[in-house]
């Protein structure tokens, strides 16, 4: 199979890569680009551990192809932090150990994070509905849904909007 | 008289973020499959579509000649022993002459890329006389059964304990209860895939990271397969993406190895998930006949159980799992009268071994049963019976283990009982709906920590302190995500009066840091923990020895906290950092090096469980489910956890490992099975293998109890990591039974095996 040239913006740095249209842009991003924070659980969408945002949405990325991703805009675990400032719900996963081995981190932070764009004052059901498809073995998602509120009303009290605490 | 020290911990039992924790946030945490080097090759493994099958032909010639493979190695490549060494030596790296299980491995190559990797799997010519698999345990210990290996009888264990005299205390009992149980072969299923990655060293030695619970004994395992000196083989754990037992036997880190030194270019080996899930070890299926006996007033006259696992072709841990299985069927129960025959098969299944709890889950899915299918026979209340025939502190164990510590049994169900409204649970609506039944059900267990008696249970640490009051402490202990690493870091702040910050934790590096065993057995708070307290005591000594020379105060006034030195708990205008730099500029190496042995008491009477442990992790859990009866699917509503965990160090680890646990426990008891027909596996996925997703677990009400562990325990903690997933499927079971008034006696509980009774 011939390789095409990509051109995609990540992280906010526009990149342009070659590679075989069948290849996953979860292995564009990891053996490409040598963003290696998106991981691999399953390679077959079911764990969401390579979960990043393309174009403005979450998806498994896995599951996408690189043919797919020309002139797109992804954001990964490693864009996260602007100016080395962590995102509000990098720094409360680590203080209520959403995670333990840290694996599905990656993936679970980018589904937060596009709840949080779109929603700064969730439920526990909304949180749960999610991270619905990202999977952890080590936690019972307990410390996601602290770390998310936490963050979330950290955000509302940054924007000056109407939190309550 | 000094005054008295403030006693209060500066930063043992608070809660902290893990010293990884701002690495795994941003994507900086390296695992296995994120390591890269320069010319570093693809490694792939040859498996047999057969469950069994003689092989007839194995030819790589073909893959050798191909471009851009580098090395193909089959068995007769192995330049020492073809085993993984694990237990016994009776699996093979690559295998010779026959293969016995789906996940024997016959070849190996290294490839410049995948694509050429698999390319070159597909040009190795095998040819396979399938043969007929021995799939049922019963079958396989039948006399003159055909070997799965070939002089070794398919019974690879039979023992039996005993203590007292079962057959009389079940003849003269008021009452019997008579059951047997299924478990299903279960899936650890960590979200990181094994891995490894070889490479050659500089002096020619192998140099392998390696995904693993246990560094220094996949060192001997690589050295061996190797045939080089333990000296020329370095192991290093680079971030590890959970294990959960399945990672402390070896998996593809020896093929690493093997490929790395054939091909003299790195070689990275990642397992894909099918592969994972088709190799390596599962929790054992057991089929357990156990029969209980006891007074008209509910009290326990004797215990006789008999146990069945498949454990696959090779021998893996199923005497030390089959041992646990065995050493808490009684439950934390006084049991007068005991009986149970352990008996592990050899078949051509899939290869069991470790997996959380070890062998305990099954004994309590067992003995939680039958202590409430015991209570409605008695017409007791299931709190009442436990209360009734629970161990206290001092109570001599079946196995001939006297509990130093053990009154958290009866705090655990008296607080979970508390917590749940036990007593009020009637007022609450049992038929919500016409299909609809909601039930209560309670399970309390035991469990040990540490490798027991008569077996090496050690660990070391190196620990320094450099002149600007940084500290860098060394160890082995695998952190697979448990938060061992939290737990060191924390104690040696806490003892050499530094912040958290000031110390870095190397992970594991056997070139640098000394053995610490097996990350298994929830052992490590106990065992590492004790080793950093013992390293740190000794810099301490020497930092308040420096300080006495400046201050003229005697020692024990001073004492080291929040990075000052104080007198009589008060801060003193000198810190940590000054007299660090003291230390440095007057040539007393802060320097320690300790190694602690998990000491057992040798007291233990012949005719004792050989292996028993000491310190036991208690805990309770209720569970309130409520049951459609249309469809068989049961929802979990409630889940109170209350375990005792000594006192805690890292209590986000601990809070943690319960939540964890519990989530485990509730796939394990409704919907994780493995689908094995005729030996292979038909659900190798995640999407098949169903575990419980955020959505399936309630909000799991959980409190911790502090009790001192009095033995060997460092500041009085003990482990906690096992103990979780273990009381979770009997409660589940236990508030079926209470929901639908039918009881079940198999796992996983399905809504059809549901629905089938309902």
């Amino acid at each position: 199979m011939a390789e095409m040239d990509i051109k995609l913006n990540v992280n906010g740095t526009q990149q342009e890569v070659s590679a075989n249209p069948d290849k996953t842009l979860l292995y564009l991003l990891r053996d490409n680009l040598g963003l290696t924070g998106t991981k691999d659980g399953c390679s077959s969408g079911d764990c969401g551990a390579c979960v990043v945002m393309l174009d403005g949405r979450p998806v498994n990325s896995c599951m996408v192809l690189a043919a797919q991703v020309e002139g797109s805009t992804v954001l990964t675990i490693e864009g996260l932090a602007e100016n080395g400032n962590l995102h509000p719900v990098q720094r409360t996963f680590g203080e209520t150990w959403a995670f333990q081995c840290g694996f599905c981190t990656p993936g679970m932070l980018i589904s937060c994070y596009a709840l949080l764009e779109s929603n700064d004052d969730p439920t526990r059901e909304e949180i749960l509905t999610a991270i619905a498809g990202n999977f952890c073995r080590c936690t019972g998602y307990q410390g996601v849904v602290k770390a998310v509120q936490q963050a979330a009303a950290e955000l509302r009290a940054a924007n000056g909007g109407g939190g309550n605490d | 008289m000094a005054v008295a020290v403030m006693t209060e911990s500066a930063v043992v039992g608070k809660w902290t973020a893990a010293p990884g924790a701002h690495e795994i946030v941003t994507g900086e945490a390296r695992y296995c499959p994120d390591i890269r080097l320069p010319g570093m090759l693809c490694g792939k493994l040859l498996y047999s579509p057969y469950a069994r099958a003689r092989i007839v032909k194995l030819d790589v010639s073909k893959a050798r000649e191909m471009p851009g493979v580098i090395a193909t190695i089959t068995h007769a490549d192995i330049p020492g022993e073809n085993s993984y060494l694990y237990a016994e030596p009776d699996q093979p790296l690559l295998v010779v002459d026959e293969v016995r299980f789906q996940g024997d491995a016959v070849a190996a190559v290294a490839a410049v890329d995948e694509q050429t990797a698999d390319a070159a799997l597909a040009a190795i010519d095998v040819e396979y006389e399938e043969l007929p698999g021995i799939f049922d345990p019963l079958e396989a210990m039948q006399p003159g059964a055909d070997q799965i290996l070939p002089g070794h009888d398919n019974v690879m264990m039979s023992q039996m304990y005993r203590t007292g005299n079962v057959d009389a205390a079940i003849a003269s009992a008021d009452v019997v209860i008579e059951n047997v149980y299924r478990t299903q072969w279960a899936e650890q299923a960590f979200l990181e895939t094994e891995g490894g990655v070889g490479l050659v060293d500089a002096n020619g030695g192998i140099t392998v990271y390696s995904s693993c619970q246990a560094p220094h004994r996949d060192r001997m395992q690589i050295a061996r397969a190797l045939r080089m000196p333990e000296s020329m083989v370095r192991v290093i754990t680079p971030y590890i993406g959970g294990a959960f037992g399945a990672k402390d036997e070896a998996h593809v880190q020896i093929h690493a190895g093997l490929l790395a030194h054939a091909a003299q270019r790195p070689v990275h080996l990642i397992r894909e998930r099918r592969e994972s899930i088709l190799t390596h070890v599962k929790r054992h299926p057991m089929t357990i006949e156990c029969t209980t006996a006891a007074t008209a007033k509910g009290e326990l006259l004797a215990v006789k159980a008999r146990v069945i696992a498949d454990a696959g072709p090779y021998t893996n841990s199923t005497h030390e799992v089959l041992g646990r299985t065995g050493e808490f069927i009684g439950g934390p129960y006084k049991v007068p009268n005991l009986e149970v025959e352990k008996i592990g098969v050899r078949t051509n299944n899939p290869i069991c071994g470790a997996f959380r709890g070890f062998g305990a889950p099954q004994a309590a899915f067992v003995c939680e049963s039958q202590m409430d299918d015991l209570a409605r026979k008695l017409g007791m209340d299931p709190l009442e019976i436990r209360l009734l025939n629970g161990v206290d502190t001092g109570t001599k164990m079946y196995t001939g283990v006297v509990l130093r510590e053990a009154s958290a049994m009866k705090a655990s169900l008296d607080r979970a009982a508390e917590m749940i409204e036990w007593d009020k649970r009637d007022q609450f609506e049992r038929k919500p709906a016409s299909h609809l039944r909601r039930g209560w059900g309670i399970a309390t267990i035991l469990k040990g920590t540490g490798l027991g008696r008569s077996l090496l249970d050690h660990a070391g640490v190196v620990l320094e302190m450099h002149r600007d009051g940084s500290v860098v402490l060394q160890s082995s202990a695998a952190d697979m995500g448990q938060g061992i690493i939290t737990v060191m870091a924390q104690l040696a702040a806490e003892r050499l009066g530094v912040d958290m910050s000031a110390i870095r934790v190397i992970r594991a590096d056997t070139s640098r840091s000394p053995d610490a065993g097996p990350t298994c057995a929830s052992r490590q708070t106990m065992v590492s923990g004790n080793a950093v307290i013992r390293a740190a005591d000794e810099i301490r000594d020497t930092l308040l020895t420096l300080a006495v020379r400046k201050t003229k105060i005697e020692k024990d006034r001073l004492d080291l906290r929040a990075g000052r030195l104080t007198v009589d708990g008060k801060p003193h205008e000198m810190s940590v950092n000054d007299l660090a730099l003291r230390a440095a500029n007057w040539g007393y190496p802060l320097h320690a090096e300790s190694l602690v042995h998990f000491e057992y008491p040798d007291d233990a009477p012949p005719g004792d469980y050989r292996f028993s442990q000491e310190v036991f992790q208690f805990c309770t859990q209720v569970a309130q489910v409520l049951v459609d009866c249309e469809t068989g699917q049961v929802t979990v509503e409630r889940l109170i956890a209350v375990h005792d965990a000594g006192k805690m160090i890292n209590p986000g680890g601990v809070y943690g490992q319960i939540e964890g646990g519990v989530a485990q426990g509730i796939g394990y008891a409704l919907t994780e099975e493995l689908l094995v027909e005729e030996g292979l596996t038909k659900n190798p996925s995640l999407e098949n293998y169903v575990i419980p997703m955020a959505f399936d677990i309630p909000e799991i009400e959980m409190e911790v109890l502090e009790i001192p562990e009095p033995f060997g325990a460092p500041l009085g903690a003990k482990g906690i990591a096992e103990a979780p997933i273990i009381p979770t499927a009997p409660a589940i079971r236990n508030a079926i039974y209470d929901a639908i008034d039918k009881p079940l006696y198999e796992l996983p509980m399905t809504a059809e095996r549901v629905l089938a009774v309902s």
